[in-house]
């Protein structure tokens, strides 16, 4: 939790806005991982998610092939890594605004390194400075500021009410982004977009493909995947995300819509 | 100049301590060393006899189960994964569900072992969670990627240790189950035999 003042300082103009945009959802503490499924919008969430689906299928997925199959290993990661370097400075304004000053001075290190190649190969990694994402959807949770609700994005996928700000405010937080968007080079905008997206996808070619194959509910499955995957990244992999375990959890008889709540 | 030197100097301590910390608190616990040897082992075996080449599939399943079996223990995850609609089913329905559950994860994870390419694994610290529950930590290092954090969570009873979860980068496998099969048991009308009726549909090809 955070005060006030920090999070107003932090976003400045926006912080009215978004503030209450995040009152008016109900900012409940906490990221909750467990059988409350908070989805009140499944009905229209599974439409967009098979909406998604088709053109994934249709669009996205042999464009990711193709990008995967055709460009050389070295090529993708240099993409990879290029794409990493231009993301540094919202990852630093999140590494601050989450007090993360170890992290922030890495990715201020890691970017002078990597400056020496524009980029284009992962020197810090090399050294032992592996890359860190982060959002300010991120960034809100540790203030404190709970999912919401889970939500999915049409294009954008898996998200919730606090993601998909976050998502917004990254934006503003993204000098590169915002120089583009105000000299109309919309072309390189949505191109750097694009980029970003046939990389993402071309990873997660097998391990989705797998997900779809073995899950009996794609949609239940892939919604479990993005709320651990957050908390998880919320908290930066520190321990306790997981409480629930076989074996130790005995709430054979709980009502699942309530288990979480009693947990907090 | 200057500000570069002290940013740098911040940052050599804090990974210094963060390195130094967990290898010089080593002085566990019998029942975490028992755990992380248990764990140790687990992953040898897993690499020994899963990742050959030149086996059927077949066989790489009789030996994933024979492995889960022994090292996992089964029954309590699948209960877990089962949630509260444990409570509700007959006897005879919770026989069926273990045996499809059983007969799903080895469909769903034994063939991955074909694909296996030199990922080794390096075993950090173990953490005490609960007086019968360890929790392993692990990097898996997978040629020219980061390194992926697994926690492994071992029940410990007695000297004798079963595997409960895998976290893979804070996702637990165990707990993405039963989100699964709830969603399953909520949209087929809330009664365990819808679960059972989409379990035997997966798993037909593999029985």
């Amino acid at each position: 939790m955070i005060s006030n003042q920090k999070s107003n300082r932090a976003s400045g103009a926006l912080a009215a806005v978004l503030g209450a945009v995040l009152v008016l959802a109900g900012c409940a503490g906490g990221e909750t991982a467990g059988d409350d499924i908070n989805d009140p919008l499944e009905v229209p969430n599974r439409l967009i998610f098979s909406v998604n689906d088709a053109l994934d299928n249709l669009v996205m997925k042999p464009v990711a092939h193709v990008y995967k199959e055709s460009l050389p290993d070295p090529v993708q990661t240099s993409v990879r890594s290029f794409l990493n370097y231009l993301r540094t400075p919202v990852i630093f304004a999140n590494d601050l605004m989450q007090g993360e000053w170890g992290r922030a001075i890495e990715t201020l290190q890691r970017f002078a390194q990597n400056s020496m190649v524009v980029g284009l190969w992962d020197l810090a990694a090399e050294n032992g400075q592996h890359f860190h994402n982060e959002d300010f959807g991120q960034t809100l949770g540790v203030w404190g500021v709970g999912e919401m609700f889970y939500l999915v994005l049409p294009i954008f996928g898996p998200s919730n009410p606090r993601d998909g700000v976050g998502l917004l405010v990254d934006h503003f937080l993204d000098p590169l982004d915002l120089y583009l968007t105000n000299t109309h080079r919309t072309g390189l905008q949505l191109g750097r977009m694009a980029l970003d997206g046939v990389d993402t996808r071309a990873r997660f070619l097998k391990p989705l493909d797998e997900i779809e194959k073995t899950s009996l509910d794609y949609y239940a499955t892939i919604r479990s995947l993005y709320r651990q995957k957050r908390a998880d990244e919320i908290s930066n992999g520190k321990p306790g995300g997981v409480k629930m375990v076989p074996g130790l959890t005995l709430d054979d008889d709980q009502p699942t819509t309530q288990t979480s709540e009693n947990e907090e | 100049m200057f500000a570069r030197r002290f940013l740098l100097a911040v940052a050599s301590a804090l990974m210094v301590a963060n390195s130094a910390l967990p290898s010089r608190a080593s002085a566990q616990s019998p029942m975490q060393d028992g755990s992380r040897t248990f764990v140790e082992k687990l992953a040898d075996r897993a690499v020994a006899t899963l990742t050959i080449k030149d086996i059927t599939e077949q066989e790489r399943a009789r030996r994933f189960r024979a492995l889960l079996t022994e090292a996992f223990d089964v029954p309590a995850i699948a209960r877990f994964a089962l949630g509260r609609y444990w409570r509700e089913a007959t006897e005879q329905q919770r026989a069926e569900y273990l045996r499809l559950f059983e007969t799903m994860i080895v469909a769903t994870y034994a063939s991955r072992f074909g694909e296996y390419s030199g990922e080794t694994i390096r075993l950090l610290d173990a953490r005490i969670d609960d007086p019968k529950l360890v929790t392993v930590m692990s990097e898996v290092f997978k040629p020219g990627q980061a390194p992926a954090r697994v926690d492994w969570r071992v029940m410990t009873d007695s000297g004798s240790y079963r595997v409960v979860d895998v976290v893979v980068e804070g996702i637990s496998m165990s707990l993405t189950q039963r989100n699964d099969f709830a969603a399953v048991i909520q949209r087929t009308g809330g009664a365990v035999e819808g679960l059972l009726v989409a379990l035997r549909d997966k798993t037909k090809q593999f029985e």
